[in-house]
């Protein structure tokens, strides 16, 4: 058990955390909004979860990811 | 052809249906006491300072690692108790991933999916955060014994995290 007094709950699949390969846009909100919780978190346990469903994040990638392939 | 276009259509993470939607109470439902309530909770230790004169670490059970480093055991069934030191200041090409059992094709495409080391560098070259601790930390998440775990590797991060000053620990999981 970690018992991390706060955390950002990402709602995307197991090895995708920070987001999808080349959305840097995405994976620098995921860092900042954890890290903004150290300044708005009112009590311990609190869990706030990213507002970004996969599906969007997949739709955003695709295209990333495909020319991130070709690089 | 059109029988692929149309199983994709109801791919639930298509059609924006979350697969973990009320995942947390089902699990306290089947099996209780496993989720931890707000009363385990550590208390809350607030910032002594601006984020953006922060020091920050990052660790994670992504199993990424030096190239040069010693690789995690993946095979053994008990797990790997150990952990590496990743150089904050490390390029992606320097870095691999050792670890089997989370899918990480789209990681070996860009190492920050995971383990967001460009990312947290032009936080610091922005001056967002103040600056970053000379190591990150890396394991497996795959691990039988959770004892053993917190006594060697949870144990020896939390020392190492000390030693290099942090002010603030990024963890992610993998």
């Amino acid at each position: 058990m970690i018992k991390v007094p706060r955390a950002l709950f990402v709602p995307w699949p197991m090895g995708h955390h920070f987001g999808a390969p080349f959305h840097t846009t995405l994976q620098r909100r995921v860092i900042t909004e954890a890290l903004q919780l150290l300044q708005t978190a009112e009590a311990s346990g609190t869990i706030v979860t990213l507002p970004i469903k996969w599906a969007d994040v997949r739709r955003e990638a695709k295209q990333l990811t495909a020319q991130g392939r070709s690089l | 052809m059109m029988e692929a276009v149309e199983s994709l259509k109801l791919d639930p993470r298509e059609t924006g249906e979350q697969l973990r939607a009320g995942l947390w109470q089902t699990i306290n439902q089947r099996y209780p006491g496993s989720m931890i309530t707000k009363a385990d909770y550590v208390p809350l230790a607030r910032l002594s300072k601006p984020l953006s004169q922060s020091r920050v670490t990052l660790i994670s059970s992504c199993g990424v690692h030096l190239k040069s480093d010693r690789p995690m055991n993946v095979c053994h069934p008990f797990g790997d108790f150990t952990f590496r030191r990743v150089p904050s200041g490390a390029q992606q090409s320097d870095l691999i991933i050792h670890q089997l059992k989370y899918p990480h094709d789209d990681a070996d495409l860009d190492i920050n999916v995971i383990f967001p080391i460009e990312r947290l560098q032009e936080l610091v070259a922005e001056e967002v955060i103040g600056g970053l601790t000379g190591n990150f930390f890396s394991f497996i998440g795959y691990n039988m014994d959770p004892e053993r775990f917190e006594q060697t590797v949870a144990a020896g991060i939390a020392d190492a995290v000390e030693e290099e000053h942090a002010d603030v620990a990024l963890l992610a999981p993998a």
